[in-house]
Order: structure tokens, then C-alpha cells, then sequence
């Protein structure tokens, strides 16, 4: 991104109870609030009760940033036992803000002091007692440090009192003043401290009054779906996507959409088939493992041309696997499934904004095509905040329908071959066109047989071709340097923020390079992979998973070389890997011998 | 597997940064914790009054990069307040409710600023210069071209008010009976040094005492000083120089003997086996005086924590004064003291 | 067996058949069942059934799993989603919160209910939901030629059980019962008069109703479930059976070696549209404040 103007990353770290991901919601929307650019991410421990760790990072810009940093500015520990292993991400001269005091005897090496780099400056106050002091209670911790952070670093207080006001709005004006004097307390502290730090607060960037909205990706994906009208949703709690189901249980019924909750994964992807059949917008969400279950009835409704939208959040695995770690091992199920030649859509965002777009288009994409459409994201774009932009007019509402017209006489096909290979569908409650659907293999009039087995396989890939060039949504698009470049790096899906940042560093130091995102994965838009292949001398494909499965994707369908990056490390991939990688690339691509590409797994 | 030998230092001023890269050099397996109460890593105080001059920025202050402390394995614990030592048991609590074991302890906690007794009500008002933070907030404090009333005028404060005069401030100083301190002078010694201070534009007023600080909200100056006689010095910023008080209230429990230091034999070893102490803190017996005294200076005091730091590990060197403190009046007129750092 | 036997009602009754005006239901593909099949007599029943109801065939969806009963909707002139072994039930759930005007009706075999799709039945059945699930119990995998299913009695010899089938057949009445449908019937494929009745009956049920059809397979059930054996099992529902009493329903259910026929059970409760309404009718009231 570009350097100048603010750019700090916080990150607050504590165990589950600390209110740790809550004052980290209030500085992301303090920020948010005086017009910066967020990015952020927060990590829960898989156990809902206990003292799990949780962190909330969130980088606060003037200029949009595309992940988050590697190293934090400044650093909050509400519980050292949590914050220790990671007080090593903060800068050299950024700041770590911590209790100076602890309420029981600590054996050597337990406070958080042991652990500070020198290089890292270090800001002790008693937050325990001064929240004690401003509330009676131990309970506001977590909003004194904030008022601490917001004092020492200069911070305007007004948006921050004013979200506290907002956080607790539902709860007894007793319960916001008493936080409100946390706060105060806190900002007293903060601003009695002499800084040593050298984090640049800069000034905050003037939008011109747009608005922007703070927003998870699963909390997009809601507002693509509320504003394209979803009608129904069934859904089966799973993490990373269980946000979206119960966003949806409070949002759908207010604008007269059902919502339920059904038995398994199973079910839900076959109401949602039912209710596509039926004529509604219908959706599901889900992770890996419910995937699975799902790809048997995904194939019906490639077969049965019926319409249906799937939000897969990958988390780790196989198996049950790292349920709260994010990773993009799911390609391969979401691309290929299922049994048979089961060609569906897949488009996977790359940022919040990008979930909200996907979201609000899907149910038109899956009616367009009469198939479902998978939402492709993981954990890391389910739960990370970012601000973005919504669209002032709502260009994801359903337009009217067109019901086949028949000639006298004529028998209604609902699989009739078409030059477009779409056929137009009725829906149940046309008259004159009762007509049955069938996984069996069928003939345009659907009825079971054989016979045009080959046709209608022809029939359901090639109508998908026409998607890659669907009006307004972006497929695949190129960044950086145009023409020819020596390092091309292609990404996708949540990696691809930290792909941009490594390739502007990589520009940065003078490396001709240029990124692509490729955002439908089904099907491929090859005519944009194969210009951006060549143009690049090498191709590097960063994923967050073991197998390469996009680069095997895509070098498949090319018949192009590509060298991999692969990791499974259960957070996102860090931006030095890609950086060191491009830089090793293109040291190579200087030198008079073109390197060889790195084939099977790793790099 | 045998636990290496942990050496704690308490202090990360000149003696205590000196002991730890004494012991690494010596021994590369020990284990070596420093702990200090100062937010950033070993800087020499001596050049605080160089912030007056634009250095502002600590780092160009450290005495070595931070990453020597990694590089030679040295656990920096700053932001941490040593409440008490358990010498029988070999234990240090920290302020936090933290306890660390020790095998063998140095104390350099140096001192801190003396007040006047008839003044501590008035700290609130007073400047300090005892750390990086303190006197960067001075520097903040004072307006350009503003007026530092100073009281005493301990070697420190002196070189301060030479560096303020250098760069357009003005000084008025209240001398007593720790002005040049830690040189030790009769009136005849003192009168000549105070001229000098005067020629270079100090208004010395002598034969007072301050007692009252005042502070003027709003006003310009921000401050007032009464003086025994009643008359009013007027100032931006009040600080006080009237040498150090050893940092020692820690050690009551330490089963070590106390007087204003900690009393250390020529070996810089206390009266308990597996305490040593170094710098402003300590008192060493002189034999031939047969008394126990400071020594301060930048350079005793780097030599008394080598010095000490190899004690710990087994030699049994004795303390020799390197620098015997003086203080004169230079061929360029100028004042010239052993204590100061400049010239060396 | 290859000598093709046809089905006599229709050649006698054809007049009254056409007059009856039901055959507009029944779909031009031929069912694809052996002669005999109890389900012939299953699809005449909902052909007449949808007929007595008066309902317009564009807005009535058959729907089906996989099994010789599942290839029903092809048979019939509605709407139809032939979908997945045992997935039945969510896709008819789909359909009718999908749009709540169509009549849904979900059919399939014992296989196909009560083992691959055995999860679904109890949660269809607990939301209420405004169909009808019409089970064709035989016993017996008749698609797969053979094999046992969770309702073959036990010592039945099939493909898949040689040494004689060992596992307790499940109880779908009083499964169905405990699991809160609110309608809970019984017929026989033997007796086709009844079994058209039942089933205008659990159509015209507001709610989940659940029919069971017992019947024969004629071509790999030459022992248990014979029409013989089965015609002498059913009895009618004893005299003053009372419909509304759960214990009454429970203990006729208990008696599965000699089958009642008729409606074993049915209450009036919310079905999930009129939930889901009350959430809305909430959701909106809230949000209005």
C-alpha cells in the first residue's frame, strides 16, 4: 500500500472473558468512524468457555490496505500467559501496553515484562486498579487500556466514547457511564505518559463524507444476500459460517424471508434445492466438512438445472481439523465435488467488499445458469473487518421474471437444447408446463433415459462458459506493473490482500512484477489467465493450503508451468514468504537460465 | 545438566551495563538479567543536557544498539521496580508480585535526585532531569529563550545551565550546599568557579535559600520561587541539583549493612556472600581512611561495575580509584571536572 | 414371469374411470413397476385422491427419493422433483417454504424413509410442516433387487441377509407417533377404496401427515409379505378408536403384527409457515419500534 499517512496495526490480546475482541471492535469502529481505512482479524480459541486466548488485530490506514501487517504497532495484553508468545510481533519501537501490577504472587518469567524486546517500548499502568478505581469493578479493563492507548498516542476520545456509548447502548445508562469513566480514567493515564514509541498517529484522510461501513465478510454476505431479497435460508451451525446463519435469523424475517435452522448439511442444501426448484432465492452456508455432505445434493442440482446458492467458509483440515484456523483447502471439494461431471459455478472474493458483491449477485448468477453457485471464502474473510462502501442504489434486487412462452400445442421441455444451452425454466404454479425434475439422467422433457446422456453433459458445462463474462462481476484482475514483467504472482480468495501487499513491497524494490486475482474458479476464465501467463516470465501461486490445489487448477487447464507456495500454518500467509519468494524469482529471472518450474508439492 | 550460574543485576546505568558486558566477555554460558525502572536501554546520563542542544531522540542517546542485549543474551527488564530482596534465600520481588531467583546479585541502582527536605511539598512543581523522559519534558516545558531557576547546582545541574546558556536560555542559580557536588569545596575553591558561571551569564544568588515554589497559571513565567528573605525569583521551569541519594530502600531485608549506601568492601562485595554492589549506590571502605565512601563520575562508577562483575565470577580484584574527582578552571577559562564526561 | 399381465381395473372400469375426470392427474409416461405391485393401487389412490380434492395439478409437487416408490411423480400429472436416496423430506420442506401455495406431497419406500433418510422424518414431522409423506412399506429394497430393509421382519432371508435377517425391525407408527406428526394413518395396498380415502384424508390434513401404505412386493418377497399373509393381518381400527388420544394411538401402534388401517392419530397445531409468519409478524413489530 502506499507508505505515507497513518498505518498503525493494534492488537490486543487476552483470554476469553477479558473483553478482548470487545475493545477491539471499538478502536476498529472509532476508526472507522473518523473515515480510516480498517482491515481487521480476530482470533478465538475453539472453546466457548475457559481462558482460551483471544486476539484482536486491526490496522488503522489513511490509504485502503489489502491484509494485515506482519508486525503490530501497538501491542495490548489484557492476560500475559495469552499475550507472551506473541509480543514478538510488535515493531522495534512500537509500543506494548500492559498491567504493571498483578493481584496474586507470579512465577519468574510470567509477566509480560520478561518477554519485551529492547528494541520495544514498554507501557505499564495498573489497569486492573484503575478500573477498579472508575467502576467499583475489574470488569472495564479492557475500555481502561483503551483510554490509556487513546491518551498516550493523542487519539481524537469523542468517536471513542461515542461507540462505547453505542456498544452499550442496550444496556442501563449506569452500565455506559461507568464505562465511559473507565475510559476517562484511562485517557488521563495515557496522556501523562511521556511516548517513546515512534508510532505516526498522522492525520485523519478526508473521504469527502463518504460513508463507510464496517463489516466481517460473513456480515457482507448478509447484506448481499438481504439486498438481493433473499427469500429463504437454511442453515446448519458450523464454524466459520455459523455468523451468517444467525445474522440472517434476525435480518430475513424483518423483510418477510425464512429462515431455518435444519438438521444437518444435508438438509440444508436440500431445502435450499427445493426451495430453488420452487422458484425462490434460496441459500445455504457452510465450512468444509458440511460441504462434503452437501456435494451429493450440489450434483442433483447441476443434473435437476435447478438454482442454488452455497457460502463455503474453508477452515482447516481434513476432517474435523482446525475448526478456528483459517486455510483454502476446499478448492477442490467446491470446484469438483461430487459424483460425475458436475460442472458448477464457484467465484471466490478476495476482500470484504468482494463477499458483499458475490453475495448480492449469486441468486441472479445461479438463476441466470439454473445451477448452484458456491460462495467461496474461509475464515480469515469470514471474520476479518474491513471498511467498505456499499452501493447507494441496490443493483442486486431480483428483476422480473420471464416465463416461457409456448406455442399451441407445443409440449413444455424444461431441458430443451437451446443455443445459449439454457432452457427456459417454469416453475411449479405455471399452468401448461407441469413438468418433472430427476437426478436420472433425462431427455429435454426430463423424463429418465440414456439417449442424450452425451448432449445434455455438453449441454451443462458449455451453458457455464457465458459466466466468465457476466456483466459486472469481476472475474480475474490484474495488479501492479502492465506488460511484460518477470514474476507474475496469482492469487486467490482471502491470500490475495496479502499477495497485493508483497507485490508493492516487491515493486518497492524494484522488481518488475504484477498480481492477479482470479475470482471465478468455476469455470476458469482462461482467456485472462492465459494473458497474464504471458505476460510473466514465472507465475507463483501463494495458497494457504498443501496440495497447490489452485496451481494444480490452473496449470491444468493452461498446460502452463507455475511455481508454488504452499502453507498450512493455521494463520494467513505471511506477507514475507510471498516477498521472499518473488524476490528469489526474480534474482533467478536476471540471471542468463530461465528457471525450471517447481513441480509437485511445495516450492 | 547443570542450571548456568544466573547473575542479577539490579540498575542499567553505567555500572550495571558495564558488570553485564563484563560477564558475558567472561563467561558465555551464564544466565544475565538486568532490571531497571527506565523505559529504554543503557544511555548515558551525563548527556541528557544534549537534548538542549536538538538531540531529542533517545535512540541517538544509547550507549549500543538494542539488539546488543540479544546478541549477547542479556535479559533487559525494563519498566520493573525491585521491591524487596530476600538475601538469605536468594530471591528478588518485583513490583508486579513476580519473584526471581538469583545466584548472585549486583546492585547498581545508583540514586536519585536529593531534595531539600524543606522542598519535597513542592515536587509537583520541580522539573526533573533524572531520566530521559523527565528531561524531555523539561525541554518541552521550557519556551524558547525561557528562564531555568535551578537549585544547588550539583555537577550535573552545572553542566545543564552551561549547555542552556550555549543555547539561549537563562539561568538563575540558587547555590547551597551541594552546588559542584559530588567535588567537595571551601568557599575559596568555590568563589573563583562562580564567577566563571556568572562571566558566562548565570545570575548566581548566593547566601540564599529557596522555600516556597509557586506555580502562576497562566502566567508567564510559569513559576516563582521565595527565598528565605522573601524576595521572588521568577522562572519558567525549577529544578533542583543537590547530588544523588543512593537508591537502597529495597535492600532493607537484603541482610546487608546500610548506611546512606550500601557498605561494599574493596572487593565491592556487601556483607552478604552473594551480594555485590557498584556505583552512586554503594559505599567502599577505604583502609587507609578507614571509612566507608562514594565515588562518583562516570568512570568510577564503569569501573566499579567490571570491576564487581568479575568478583562475581571468582577473581578477587580490589577497587583502585581511576579518576581522583577534580574540579579547576581551564587555560580557556572554562570550567573543567573529572565528573563530566566531556574532554574524555 | 416374462408374460405380460395387464391390469384388469383398467380395461373394466375405463368408462368410469374417464367420467370420474381423475385420469388428467395421471402422466402420460407408464409406471415402470412389476404387475402386482401394490403401487399401482398407491398411484390410482392419489390420482383419485387429488381428484376428490379439487386441486389444479399446477399447483400440487410430487416429490421422491430414490426406490421403486420413488419413481411415483413421473407418474403422475403434477409438478414433480425426483431427488436423492433419502433426502425426500428436506427437498419437500424446501418446496413448500419455498412457496407455500403449492401442496407438497413427498413419497418413498421403507429404504428410502426410514434407513438412508431415517434423520429427516423426525424433524419434518416435529416443524409440522404442510404436507403429506406417503411410505410404501414392503419390507424389502425391491430397486436394488433384494435386500433386507429396516422394516423386513426378522428371519427374513434376502440377498443381503442369507443366514436370515437378525435386526428387529423398526415400529413407523409409533416412531411417527413419538416423534409429533400430526397425523398419523395406516393403509393397505389390498384394499384400494380405503387407501384412496386415507389418502384425500392426510392431503386435506393442515400439518405433516404421515401414511403408511403397507404392501406386498411381488417379485422378491415370495414369503413374508405376501398379499395373502397381509390381507390376513390388517384389521380395521378397533370401535371407538378416539384420534386425538396419544396413549390410544401408541398402544394400537404397539400391535404391528396385526396392523390396524385407518387414522391412528391427529392434532391441530401451527405449522412452520404460521411459525415462520409469527417470527416475521415479530421480527417486523420490532423493528417498527
Amino acid at each position: 500500500m502506499n507508505k505515507s499517512g497513518t498505518d498503525i496495526q493494534f492488537a490486543i490480546c487476552g483470554s476469553a472473558g477479558d473483553g478482548t475482541i470487545a475493545s477491539g471492535d471499538i478502536v476498529k469502529r472509532a476508526a472507522a468512524a473518523v473515515g480510516f481505512h480498517v482491515i481487521a482479524f480476530d482470533v478465538y480459541p475453539p472453546e466457548i468457555r475457559g481462558f482460551g486466548k483471544c486476539i484482536s488485530r486491526i490496522r488503522v490506514s489513511a490509504e485502503q490496505a489489502y491484509s494485515l501487517k506482519e508486525k503490530t504497532d501497538v501491542f495490548i495484553s489484557l492476560n500475559d500467559s495469552h499475550a507472551i508468545p506473541h509480543v514478538g510481533e510488535v515493531r522495534d519501537f512500537g509500543a506494548v501496553i500492559y498491567d504493571d501490577r498483578s493481584i496474586a504472587p507470579i512465577r519468574e518469567g510470567a509477566h509480560i515484562t520478561a518477554h519485551i524486546r529492547p528494541a520495544q517500548i514498554p507501557y505499564g499502568l495498573p489497569i486492573r486498579q484503575i478500573s477498579e478505581q472508575a467502576t467499583n469493578a475489574a470488569r472495564s479493563r479492557n475500555i481502561v487500556v483503551l483510554g490509556y492507548m487513546a491518551g498516550l498516542l493523542k487519539l481524537p476520545s469523542r468517536p471513542f466514547r461515542e461507540v462505547i456509548a453505542a456498544k452499550f447502548a442496550t444496556k442501563p445508562q449506569a452500565v455506559i457511564d461507568a464505562n465511559i469513566r473507565a475510559f476517562d480514567a484511562g485517557l488521563e493515564a495515557g496522556r501523562k505518559v511521556f511516548r517513546l514509541d515512534d508510532v505516526d498517529v498522522g492525520t485523519v484522510p478526508d473521504h469527502g463524507g463518504s460513508e463507510a461501513v464496517m463489516m466481517t465478510g460473513n456480515g457482507a454476505i448478509v447484506r448481499g444476500f438481504l439486498e438481493a431479497g433473499i427469500q429463504s435460508y437454511f442453515g446448519y451451525p458450523i464454524t466459520p459460517a455459523t455468523s451468517i446463519m444467525e445474522r440472517l435469523a434476525v435480518e430475513m424475517p424483518k423483510q418477510g424471508g425464512k429462515f431455518l435452522q435444519t438438521e444437518d448439511e444435508i438438509s440444508a442444501i436440500a431445502a435450499t434445492i427445493g426451495a430453488g426448484f420452487a422458484g425462490s432465492r434460496a441459500a445455504t452456508a457452510t465450512s468444509g466438512p458440511g460441504l462434503a455432505l452437501m456435494t451429493e445434493m450440489l450434483g442433483l442440482g447441476v443434473m435437476a438445472e435447478v438454482p442454488s446458492v452455497v457460502v463455503v467458509s474453508q477452515r482447516g483440515g481434513p476432517s474435523t481439523g482446525l475448526p478456528t484456523k483459517t486455510e483454502q483447502s476446499d478448492l477442490n471439494l467446491a470446484v469438483f465435488g461430487g459424483s460425475g461431471d458436475a460442472q458448477r459455478i464457484v467465484i471466490a472474493p478476495t476482500n470484504v467488499e468482494g463477499c458483499y458483491r458475490c453475495a448480492g449477485m449469486a441468486f441472479e448468477i445461479a438463476e441466470t445458469y439454473q445451477t448452484p453457485v458456491i460462495v467461496l471464502i474461509d475464515l480469515y474473510l469470514s471474520n476479518r473487518y474491513e471498511t467498505v462502501f456499499p452501493s447507494h442504489e441496490n443493483t442486486f434486487a431480483p428483476k422480473p421474471r420471464k416465463v416461457p412462452e409456448l406455442a399451441e400445442g407445443e409440449p413444455y421441455k424444461r431441458f430443451a437444447f437451446t443455443e445459449s444451452h439454457i432452457s427456459p425454466r417454469a416453475l411449479p404454479g405455471d399452468a401448461g408446463m407441469v413438468h418433472t425434475v430427476t437426478g436420472l439422467e433425462h431427455n429435454e422433457l426430463g423424463r429418465p433415459g440414456d439417449g442424450d446422456h452425451m448432449r445434455m453433459n455438453a449441454k451443462r458445462h458449455e451453458k457455464l462458459i457465458s459466466a466468465t463474462r457476466y456483466p459486472g462481476l469481476t472475474v480475474a484482475k490484474r495488479f501492479g506493473d502492465a506488460g511484460k514483467v518477470d514474476v507474475g504472482i496469482l492469487g486467490w480468495g482471502s491470500t490475495f490482500g496479502e499477495i497485493l501487499e508483497a507485490m508493492f513491497e516487491a515493486q518497492d524494490a524494484g522488481i518488475s512484477c504484477s498480481a492477479m486475482k482470479a475470482v471465478m474458479l468455476s469455470p476458469l476464465p482462461v482467456d485472462e489467465l492465459r494473458a497474464f501467463f504471458d505476460d510473466c516470465r514465472t507465475v507463483l501461486v501463494p495458497e494457504l493450503n498443501y496440495e497447490g490445489q489452485f496451481a494444480n487448477l490452473v496449470s491444468g487447464a493452461l498446460g502452463r508451468p507455475v511455481v508454488r507456495l504452499n502453507r498450512t500454518v493455521a494463520t494467513p500467509m505471511p506477507v514475507a514468504d510471498i516477498l521472499a519468494e518473488v524476490k528469489r524469482l526474480a534474482a533467478e529471472a536476471d540471471s542468463p537460465e530461465r528457471i525450471p518450474a517447481t513441480a509437485g508439492v511445495g516450492s | 545438566m547443570t542450571e548456568p550460574v544466573h547473575h542479577v543485576i539490579i540498575g542499567s546505568g553505567s555500572a550495571g551495563f558495564g558488570a553485564a558486558r563484563t560477564l558475558r566477555e567472561n563467561d558465555a554460558d551464564c544466565r544475565i538479567t538486568m532490571f531497571t525502572m527506565d523505559a529504554i536501554p543503557f544511555y548515558q546520563r551525563y548527556e541528557l543536557p544534549q537534548i538542549f542542544r536538538g538531540r531529542s531522540d533517545w535512540r541517538d542517546l544509547l550507549a549500543v544498539p538494542p539488539s546488543f542485549y540479544e546478541d549477547h543474551r542479556i535479559d533487559l527488564r525494563r519498566r520493573c521496580r525491585v521491591a524487596d530482596v530476600d538475601g538469605a534465600n536468594r530471591k528478588i520481588s518485583l513490583s508486579h508480585q513476580e519473584t526471581v531467583a538469583y545466584d548472585r546479585l549486583l546492585v547498581c541502582a545508583g540514586g536519585r535526585g536529593y531534595l531539600p527536605e524543606n522542598l519535597t511539598g513542592y515536587g509537583e512543581l520541580i522539573h526533573g532531569f533524572g531520566s530521559f523522559e523527565a528531561a524531555m519534558q523539561t525541554y518541552r516545558d521550557l519556551p524558547e529563550g525561557g528562564r531555568v531557576v535551578m537549585i544547588g547546582g550539583d555537577m550535573v545541574g552545572i553542566d545543564l545551565a552551561l549547555t542552556l546558556l550555549d543555547t539561549g536560555y537563562g539561568v538563575t542559580l540558587i547555590t547551597n550546599s551541594q552546588t559542584f557536588w559530588p567535588h567537595e569545596l571551601g568557599a575559596e575553591e568555590r568563589a573563583p568557579l562562580l564567577d566563571v558561571l556568572r562571566a558566562r551569564g548565570v545570575t548566581v544568588l548566593e547566601d540564599a535559600r529557596a522555600v516556597r515554589v509557586e506555580a502562576r497559571n497562566g502566567g508567564a513565567p510559569a513559576r516563582c520561587v521565595t527565598l528565605d528573605d522573601g524576595a521572588q525569583v521568577q522562572g519558567d521551569v525549577v529544578m533542583a541539583f543537590c547530588g544523588l541519594a543512593s537508591s537502597v530502600e529495597f535492600m532493607l531485608r537484603a541482610a546487608v549493612d546500610i548506611e546512606r549506601g550500601l557498605l561494599v568492601n574493596p572487593q565491592l562485595r556487601t556483607t552478604n556472600e552473594t551480594i555485590w554492589a557498584a556505583g552512586d549506590v554503594c559505599q567502599i571502605w577505604h583502609d587507609s581512611e578507614k571509612a566507608y565512601k562514594f565515588y562518583h563520575g562516570w568512570k568510577n562508577v564503569r569501573v566499579m561495575g567490571e570491576l564487581a562483575a568479575r568478583n562475581m565470577q571468582g577473581a578477587n580484584e580490589v577497587f583502585d580509584v581511576d579518576v581522583e574527582e577534580s574540579i579547576g578552571i581551564g587555560e580557556d577559562g572554562e570550567i573543567v571536572s573529572t565528573f563530566w564526561t566531556r574532554g574524555n | 414371469m416374462n408374460k405380460r399381465v395387464e391390469p384388469v381395473y383398467l380395461e373394466d372400469k375405463l368408462q368410469e374411470i374417464r367420467a370420474d375426470g381423475h385420469l388428467k392427474y395421471r402422466s402420460k409416461s407408464l409406471p415402470t413397476w412389476c404387475p402386482g405391485c401394490g403401487y399401482f393401487s398407491m398411484a390410482d389412490g392419489l390420482t383419485v385422491a387429488l381428484n376428490r380434492l379439487g386441486l389444479d395439478n399446477r399447483n400440487v409437487v410430487t416429490v421422491s427419493g430414490i426406490g421403486c416408490a420413488s419413481r411415483f411423480p413421473f407418474f403422475v400429472n403434477t409438478y414433480g422433483f425426483h431427488t436423492l436416496h433419502g433426502r425426500v423430506l428436506p427437498v419437500a420442506t424446501g418446496i413448500k417454504i419455498g412457496n407455500d401455495a403449492l401442496t407438497v406431497i413427498a413419497v418413498g419406500g421403507d429404504g428410502d424413509a426410514f434407513a438412508i433418510g431415517g434423520g429427516h422424518i423426525p424433524h419434518a414431522a416435529r416443524r409440522n410442516v404442510d404436507m403429506t409423506y406417503l411410505v410404501f412399506d414392503n419390507g424389502i429394497y425391491g430397486l436394488t433387487k433384494g435386500q433386507t430393509s429396516p422394516t423386513s421382519a426378522l428371519g427374513f432371508k434376502t440377498s443381503s441377509t442369507p443366514y436370515e435377517n437378525g435386526d428387529a425391525p423398526l415400529n413407523p407408527m409409533m416412531m411417527l407417533l413419538s416423534y409429533g406428526a400430526s397425523w398419523v394413518g395406516q393403509a393397505y395396498a389390498g384394499k384400494p377404496h380405503h387407501l384412496t380415502d386415507m389418502i384425500t384424508a392426510a392431503i386435506a390434513h393442515k400439518g405433516f401427515s404421515f401414511l403408511r401404505i403397507l404392501s406386498p412386493c411381488v417379485t422378491f418377497d415370495k414369503t413374508d409379505n405376501t398379499y395373502k399373509n397381509l390381507s390376513m393381518m390388517v384389521r380395521d381400527l378397533p370401535d371407538g378408536h378416539d384420534g386425538t388420544d396419544m396413549m390410544a394411538a401408541m398402544a394400537l401402534a404397539m400391535q404391528d403384527g396385526h396392523p390396524a388401517l385407518g387414522v391412528f392419530f391427529q392434532a391441530e397445531r401451527p405449522t412452520l409457515a404460521e411459525v415462520m409468519q409469527t417470527s416475521i409478524d415479530r421480527a417486523q413489530q420490532a423493528s417498527a419500534t
